[in-house]
């Protein structure tokens, strides 16, 4: 049985399309300053630092751990850097946690960033290969016929991304961190937006973002902090290929059996019922309904009937990304860490004005790659 | 059998770099003739500054001018430059630790040299805000 792993520190930097105002260094030590001064600690009581961010191409430094160790406090200490393309934020916040729960440490840092202004992140994910004609579709043309079968099998009506667009914009105007503050989004606009990737427009799509997240991660002993901390009740990672015969990128094995593991380890049995919140990583808003299938919070086909009906909202029965997430911030390599940190502020009372009241329990959920790799975990008030 | 294909793969992006306010503040620095350092709370002198104390990453305490002049610490003498080295002449690839400084600083010694030798920055006639308004150091 692993160790119980505390989350006693949280911080992230304001996000923004151009952080033009500070370096890369400044930036991840604005979200990890945030949470050392949440827990309480200053850098000399941090045992090991783990980092993580998506591909060095986004912003052309080559072992950006090692170019950041100093700058995180990390010397004389273990320094780690995790990669699994978008969902790095989440996979980063398990590898530290592993090291909690296993008892080599007693306080880790974890910190992910990315700051997209100094690379372009479209062209960084679409190089041309010799041998084929550039597509240059990005991230959004990858995911478009996935989101068009999704549509085929589950017979959705075909408004579902714009409602949860809309839903995302006005939970993100709650969040003092969101990169996009959209108080006056409407359903007509997010309609009439352009048409990026059919059936994916504009304004279903995540914005490009800088920004950085970290928490401190602490063992039992190790858990006072000024707020209460957040417990780790299961974390889970997955990953897939591509191209193997039982793929489904609609409703992906490995993310189904990543979200079976994860609640089997926190005792979870009916996700809808038990988590009062969820932090998932939607970057194109139709990503909302397939996610609620393959998470198990919906039957086959009937996910997009929570967003139809409100469950998804903040006052719904089911609130999902209640921070605006991805769709109103997307610093790649930190939007998994902020799902986490997002449902560990919930279930710490510290999410002010997008705060589920009384939130108990809580999923942080990314996913990255062509729909290959998973990350969550649940975190709960109360020690596991 | 064909013979196996095999093709070049040209990858190129164009990147930006925030410079932040510590690095701007030394660039900006030399533009104006000027190097300045970072002082940590313990009161060591980084140069080039940087945001953060770098033994134990607390924020720097201010930020402070140090002088132009230092001395070597170690070098590595070119005898036949390349055509992109800094100096047509012969010169030498020098850490040089500034006085007021606690760190050293790569940069470019023309003329003799030898651990310990006192050298002097020489600014170009025009500054940019590049390390290389410093042309290179001489003997002081």
């Amino acid at each position: 049985m692993a160790n119980p792993c505390a989350i006693i520190g949280i911080g992230q930097t304001k996000h923004d399309t151009k952080r033009e105002d500070c370096s890369q260094i400044d930036l991840v030590r604005e979200a990890a300053k945030r949470a050392l001064e949440d827990a309480g600690l200053t850098w000399r009581d941090i045992d090991a630092v783990v980092i993580g961010k998506a591909p060095d191409t986004f912003e052309g430094v080559m072992m950006p751990e090692l170019f950041l160790a100093d700058a995180l406090g990390a010397v004389g200490k273990p320094m780690l850097r995790v990669h699994t393309a978008g969902s790095v934020g989440g996979s980063t916040a398990l590898v530290a946690a592993s090291l909690i729960q296993a008892g080599v440490h007693d306080r880790v840092l974890t910190v992910a960033y990315e700051k997209q202004s100094e690379s372009d992140a479209m062209w960084a994910l679409a190089m041309k290969i010799p041998f084929s004609p550039p597509l240059v579709a990005g991230a959004g043309g990858y995911f478009a016929p996935h989101i068009r079968k999704y549509i085929a099998q589950s017979k959705a009506p075909d408004d579902i991304g714009i409602k949860v667009a809309v839903k995302d914009r006005l939970n993100g105007v709650k969040n003092p961190y969101a990169h996009l503050h959209l108080p006056n989004i409407t359903y007509e606009e997010v309609r009439d937006s352009l048409m990026l990737w059919d059936p994916i427009r504009y304004l279903e799509t995540c914005p490009s973002s800088d920004g950085a997240c970290a928490m401190v991660l602490a063992s039992e002993s190790a858990s006072n902090a000024p707020t209460r901390p957040a417990w780790v009740h299961g974390g889970a990672m997955r990953s897939e290929p591509t191209m193997f015969a039982g793929r489904d990128e609609v409703n992906p094995i490995a993310g189904q059996e990543c979200a079976r593991d994860v609640y089997k380890q926190a005792g979870i049995s009916d996700p809808r019922k038990e988590f009062d919140a969820a932090e998932i990583y939607v970057p194109f808003s139709w990503f909302e309904a397939m996610w609620m299938e393959n998470l198990h919070f919906a039957p086959i086909g009937d996910g997009w009937k929570m967003t139809d009906t409100g469950a998804t909202a903040i006052d719904g029965d089911m609130p999902i990304n209640p921070s605006g997430g991805v769709m109103c911030s997307n610093p790649i390599g930190a939007s998994g860490m902020l799902r986490f940190a997002e449902a560990a502020m919930q279930v710490r009372g510290q999410a002010g004005e997008h705060q589920i009241d009384g939130a108990r329990l809580a999923l942080g959920h990314a996913y990255g790659g062509g729909s290959q790799y998973y990350a969550m975990w649940v975190v709960g008030s109360e020690k596991p | 059998m064909t013979e196996p294909l095999v093709a070049p793969h040209v990858l190129e992006w164009g990147y930006t770099r925030s410079l932040g306010p510590t690095l701007t503040a030394f660039f900006t620095g030399l533009r104006d003739r000027k190097i300045v350092g970072a002082k940590t709370k313990t009161g060591r002198v980084i140069v080039p500054p940087t945001p953060h104390d770098p033994d134990t990453g607390e924020d720097v305490d201010s930020l402070v001018d140090v002088s132009d002049e230092g001395v070597v610490e170690t070098w590595s003498f070119v005898s036949h430059p390349r055509p992109k080295q800094p100096l047509d002449r012969p010169f030498a690839w020098a850490l040089i630790k500034l006085d007021g400084a606690d760190t050293a600083m790569l940069h470019v010694v023309d003329g003799a040299i030898e651990t310990g030798s006192r050298v002097k920055a020489k600014w170009r006639d025009e500054t940019v805000g590049y390390i290389t308004d410093i042309e290179c150091f001489v003997p002081a």
